[in-house]
């Protein structure tokens, strides 16, 4: 059999980046076809020139057997080449058959005029969602009325409508609720029964376990190996993606926790903080699991001052504090490693030097002058303290891969030398070899250095992996709480999940 | 990133180097440099010492009003009402001398305190009420011109003591007396917004003004700082316009406002927020205003100047957006 898709020997080369060299990729129909590598491996490029933005310097890409060469994405849409970008490219204030038919609407004639027409179109959007067995959804409704599981369901129909015969999809999951991803992986499924091929880019190892047929590894811009799913083990592909072996992902140490630097008395916040009582030690690393929307990130901005608490106490080494706005926080010594480092971490067009004085900017000055050699130093510092790799301080925020921007916020945070450091969603979306540095890093804080850590994840490895007592949250309230000698997947999942809500979390 | 602390060369890669040599404010210079001789060429009045002066003169209310301008577009707002400001600023000193028998003295601290005040009020509404500054300023726009007018009854206010127009007619070591006030603000307000905390958290609200608030940035105390200053600002060249025109009128500093948001535009700063500097806002109110008064020294009809410095304003910022990307400096 003819791969639908084949390249081989592709290069491709950006000022000062070989970001692909001589890599290959080959795919059948109705095959799903993982593609893994860490952040900067690839990636991305690979499937930008897949899909026609970009145009390899060099090698051949055959589609159904023929050399094809894509000038702009149009061309290879024409071919059934649709792609899934992470950041959605819908119209949020058109409704769901627009989008779908957008820059191809079905058309009639009224006399000389050729008018689109609105009845076929919701009809064949009806058709098109039902053959994806969405029947619950209202095709005239806005796109941006809808939530982010539907908003990607309507991509995959909007794909469907130019009758793709390969589907990219980059990291589909990453913005999802665990609800939303298996209904995902049912339409993966069914799309691969009509002999779609599927390239699927996730940085979640178990999914690629539990739907792809084959994967592919890349590291650096270069090809490593593509072997079946069945072949291959966890530690096997982490290595390969690595180029080392990962003795563990949670180096978790020993914690032997102090004093109270956190108590939280009977905190209010409607409608998503409700009656919050808990204390994080000095040294002490606190889980907070929970579904997305139990309220997690809600309370920490509680506690950041982000939005005042409306009754309630917050103590801070036994002290009462006020807080009413961020910055009270951090003089209180509370940092706060957002959920969302694109939006509220970082500011992403400025240079990693201003991002990491951004916090302590007041004790970086003198009657509020910058002091320019005292803010170079702290740069220099952090980027050596947490091996960020970037050519200079002066690299823009925006230019690092996503593991280097998380070690960019983490570095802004702790140069305040805060005691307590709450870190929401601390591994988001970031390569696995950064994820065990930031895990790392994280023990050494609250075991070396006495900090209280505050840890918000959606991912129960990771609470499992690092905390010392783990806090589950539903609804805006505590629901359960348990030492780490006794947390166990079952006991947090089944706390999570509300009354009659089937266990559905994914390892 | 438009901050306009340099760093040292060694710490730049190769790729950014030219795209630091021909920043902006660089290529707009050029722009600026190359006009004056062109013009130059076409009348012997141009360039001379006198004129030169003379045209600072006539450019100190829209520089001083660029300057805050320079600050609010970089956090993403703009500030509409400015003229409006200047034109009730300009009522009030007049009123409350001639009509209330203030002391002259008394009369320009309390305009300008009403100025500070409908500046204020500007922010108020921006910080606490979250109302988009375009749509509050010009609300305002309209809002102060008609307390100005309501104030005025359509009656001018001459007769200002000799005293009063030594800062919009005279000289002060040879420079007109509010060129000095200019300069003077121009080099403060350049170094506030490049090299203090105030002046980077400025930067960070333009360019992402929740990652600001997150970082501790008191993002609404600024805000409605620089709406204030405005205000201020506008108070002051108020009084410079008419100790310089010597008469009171309701209508002054109409449309104004337009003339300062095109100078600082034409300076680099992005209207979308996050990057700019004082610098190349002189740059570009210096450029418009020469370029009237070159055109015009050269005997093209009024119509035909404003014609060119549209064509002028476009040219420029195509040009910048071509170097900038071949330059890969665009993100």
């Amino acid at each position: 059999m003819t791969p639908i898709l084949q390249l081989d020997n592709i290069s491709k080369q950006f000022p000062g980046v070989k970001a692909l060299d001589n890599v290959r990729f080959e795919m059948n129909t109705g095959e799903v076809h993982a593609l893994l590598g860490e952040n900067g491996a690839g990636k991305s490029t690979l499937i930008k020139i897949i899909s026609g933005v970009y145009k390899p310097d060099s090698g051949v890409m055959r589609f159904d057997g023929q050399p094809v060469v894509f000038n702009n994405p149009r061309e290879a849409q024409s071919k059934g080449i649709a792609t899934i970008y992470q950041e959605l490219s819908l119209y949020p204030e058109l409704t769901v058959a627009e989008n779908i038919f957008m820059g191809h609407a079905p058309k009639r004639s009224i006399g000389p005029l050729k008018v689109i027409d609105w009845k076929t179109i919701n009809e064949r959007a009806v058709e098109l969602l039902a053959s994806l067995h969405i029947y619950d959804m209202d095709v005239r409704r806005k796109v941006g009325s809808l939530n982010v599981g539907n908003r990607q369901r309507v991509e995959i129909a909007k794909a469907l409508s130019i009758n793709a015969r390969v589907l990219i999809m980059d990291e589909p999951t990453a913005a999802l609720t665990e609800s939303d991803v298996e209904q995902l992986f049912q339409i993966v499924r069914l799309l691969k029964e009509r002999n779609v091929g599927i390239i699927y880019i996730s940085h979640r190892l178990q999914e690629v376990f539990e739907l792809a047929d084959r994967v592919t590894v890349l590291r650096d811009g270069q090809y490593v190996d593509t072997r079946p799913v069945s072949e291959t083990s966890e530690e096997n592909l982490i290595s390969m993606m690595v180029g080392r072996t990962i003795d563990n992902l949670f180096p978790k140490l020993p914690a032997a926790p102090g004093k109270p630097v956190l108590e939280v008395r009977n905190l209010n916040h409607a409608p998503l903080t409700k009656n919050v009582s808990f204390k994080v030690h000095a040294g002490e690393i606190v889980g907070i699991a929970g579904l997305v929307g139990s309220g997690r990130s809600e309370l920490a901005q509680v506690i950041f001052g982000m939005t005042p608490a409306q009754s309630g106490e917050i103590l801070i080494e036994g002290q009462r504090a006020d807080i009413r706005s961020p910055g009270q926080a951090v003089k209180m010594g509370i940092a706060y490693v957002p959920e969302d480092r694109g939006t509220q971490g970082l500011i992403k067009q400025m240079n990693i030097r201003e991002n990491a004085s951004m916090a302590v900017l007041r004790s970086l000055s003198r009657a509020s002058f910058i002091k320019f050699g005292e803010e170079r130093k702290l740069a220099k510092e952090s980027i050596e303290q947490l091996s960020i790799r970037a050519y200079s301080p002066e690299q823009i925020v925006n230019k690092l891969s996503g593991g280097n921007q998380q070690k960019v916020v983490i570095s802004k945070w702790l140069a305040s030398k805060p005691r307590l450091l709450i870190m929401d969603e601390p591994t988001r979306g970031i390569d696995v070899g950064a994820k065990s540095e930031i895990h790392r890093l994280m023990s050494e804080l609250a075991v070396k250095h006495g900090l209280a850590v505050l840890m918000i994840s959606s991912e129960l490895p990771e609470v499992l992996g690092m905390s010392d007592r783990v806090l589950v949250m539903r609804e805006g309230q505590i629901v359960a709480e348990f030492d780490r000698a006794e947390a166990t997947q079952e006991k947090v999942a089944t706390a999570m999940m509300s009354s009659g809500q089937k266990a559905a979390v994914t390892a | 990133m438009a901050v306009s602390e340099t760093s040292t060369p060694s710490a730049l890669a190769g790729q950014n180097l030219l795209g630091r040599f021909f920043r902006k404010e660089v290529v707009l210079f050029i722009i600026l440099v190359v006009g004056v001789l062109l013009l130059s060429t076409q009348t012997d009045k141009f360039l001379t010492v006198d004129n030169i002066l003379n045209q600072g003169r006539l450019l100190t209310e829209v520089m001083l009003l660029a300057l805050p301008m320079t600050y609010i577009i970089i956090t993403g707002g703009i500030d509409l009402s400015v003229g409006s400001i200047l034109g009730l600023t300009a009522i009030t000193l007049g009123y409350t001398w001639q009509n209330l028998g203030l002391p002259l003295e008394v009369a320009i601290v309390v305009a300008i305190a009403i100025a500070t005040l409908a500046g204020f009020v500007n922010g108020l509404f921006i910080v606490r009420l979250g109302v988009p500054p375009l749509i509050m300023t010009l609300a305002t726009l309209a809002l102060y011109r008609g307390l100005a007018e309501g104030i005025s009854q359509a009656r001018s206010v001459r007769g200002y003591p000799e005293w009063f127009f030594e800062l919009g007619q005279r000289n002060l070591l040879g420079i007109p007396t509010q060129l000095w006030i200019a300069v003077i603000s121009v080099i403060i307000a350049g170094i506030v917004l490049s090299r203090t905390t105030f002046g980077r958290s400025l930067y960070a609200i333009g360019n992402n003004e929740l990652g600001a608030r997150f970082s501790g940035i008191p993002v609404n105390r600024y805000k409605l700082l620089i709406y204030t200053f405005s205000g201020f600002m506008a108070g002051i060249a108020g009084w410079i316009f008419v100790s310089r025109v010597s008469t009171t009128r309701s209508d002054m500093g109409t449309g104004l406002e337009l003339d300062v948001v095109a100078a600082v535009v034409l300076g680099g700063t992005s209207i979308f927020g996050g990057s700019g500097t004082i610098v190349g806002t002189v740059i570009g109110a210096v450029l418009i205003q020469l370029l009237k008064n070159g055109l015009a020294l050269s005997g093209v009809k009024g119509d035909a100047t404003i014609v060119v410095i549209g064509i002028v304003l476009i040219g420029s910022i195509l040009i910048n957006n071509f170097i900038q990307r071949r330059s890969g400096q665009t993100t």
